[in-house]
């Protein structure tokens, strides 16, 4: 069946904080504005318990922040479909085009705020165990590990936050980095004061064990090059993550690590295409910067709308 | 009728209720964190304990997570 054509001034790809922003800023500017969303709306943070340093709360789920801004969003015109899978876009042309599984977009502007993806633990048993005691989500698949014995792979904000999400299910849990912790120091002090945590830093998992689900790994000290097995019931990883720029590679100019090159305005190597967020080559990544490139680059797209209308 | 085997705090569970709400699919809802006989039907169906979002409609043929093309073939969309 063919594909039915429709035309917005702005299609914004990702709606993390960034895309959201994006979105309220462009719908508030009465642009026909579409986000594109086929992972959680929300992002990265949709999973976050407990957020501490976005300012004017002191303590807000990732689920409830979004959520409200992702009401503020649609209350000013935005429509956000989280269900369509974009297969091409084709940005370097007027009006840009953005193909779905279903649907054919042209568009004036584009912002680009896909994101970034969880890494996934890089060893062979991870496609055995996946679901079967690796996992990626805490919020879904905690509650599964009650008086369990959970392993949280990973020393970032992310890490050092889903193993204190996670202590409430777990009678043990280890806190496994290869190097050196990077999470701010109030997150790592809470989690170092439990007494059911145990942290592991400068050791690696070198393998997973289990006869249909994970049953325990071997582990690396590289320090003192001790190698042993301890009993885990599951594992969390949180080692990272990859942009999602893959769709944009053709066209897009993207540094060796795979994100979007673009400057403080947010502009892209091509007119009307912009990038906010994560997705982003810049030094500082945070929920407040990715605000704060939603809004740049949607006050930009606007000002190139209006340009082209002249 | 489609089941849908959740808990109230997984952002994929909601999602793949939102999903089903969109292509007008009435659905049930059972919380495994909830519903211990709901916790166990799960559990038999998928060989996993807390495994979710889990929809079914025969107790039979099942699909995990959020998975657009397979609930589409479940539920003869």
């Amino acid at each position: 069946m063919e594909k039915k054509a429709f035309h917005k001034d702005i299609v914004i790809i990702g709606a993390g904080m960034a895309g959201l922003t994006a979105a309220l800023y462009a719908g508030r500017m009465n642009l026909s504005t579409l986000v594109l969303e086929n992972g959680l709306v929300g992002g990265q943070i949709a999973n976050a318990v407990s957020i501490e340093n976005y300012p004017g709360f002191e303590s807000i789920s990732g689920g409830e922040l979004i959520a409200t801004l992702q009401s503020q969003a649609e209350n000013f015109g935005a429509v956000i479909d989280e269900f369509d899978t974009i297969v091409k876009v084709t940005l370097n042309a007027t009006p840009k085009i953005i193909e779905t599984e279903e649907k054919i977009y042209t568009c004036d502007a584009v912002i680009i705020a896909s994101g970034m993806n969880r890494r996934k633990l890089p060893l062979p048993e991870e496609k055995i165990f996946a679901g079967r005691g690796v996992h990626y989500c805490e919020m879904c698949d905690g509650h599964a590990y009650q008086d369990k014995i959970i392993a949280v792979m990973g020393g970032g904000n992310a890490a050092v936050d889903a193993a204190n999400f996670l202590t409430k299910y777990a009678k043990k849990l280890y806190l496994i980095h290869r190097s050196e912790l990077r999470a701010d120091e109030v997150s790592q002090k809470r989690l170092r004061q439990n007494k059911k945590v145990e942290v592991l830093l400068q050791t690696e998992i070198k393998k997973l064990h289990g006869n249909g689900r994970l049953e325990s790994i071997d582990i690396f000290d590289k320090i003192s090059g001790e190698e042993k097995n301890i009993f885990v019931d599951g594992i969390f990883v949180n080692i990272g993550v990859t942009p999602n720029t893959q769709l944009f590679s053709d066209e897009i100019n993207l540094n060796p690590n795979g994100r979007i090159i673009a400057g403080e305005d947010c502009r892209t190597n091509i007119a009307g295409v912009f990038a906010a967020g994560d997705v982003r080559e810049k030094e500082i990544r945070q929920l407040t910067t990715a605000a704060s490139d939603g809004t740049t680059a949607a006050l930009l797209a606007e000002k190139f709308i209006r340009s082209l209308n002249r | 009728m489609v089941k849908v085997y959740t808990i109230q705090s997984c952002p994929w569970c909601a999602k793949v209720k939102k999903y089903l709400k969109s292509k007008d699919v009435e659905f049930e809802e059972l919380d495994i964190e909830k519903d211990a006989a709901a916790r166990e039907a799960c559990k038999k169906l998928t060989g996993m304990d807390y495994a979710v979002p889990v929809t079914t409609i025969d107790n039979e043929n099942f699909v995990m997570d959020y998975d657009k093309e397979a609930l589409d073939k479940l539920v003869c969309l």
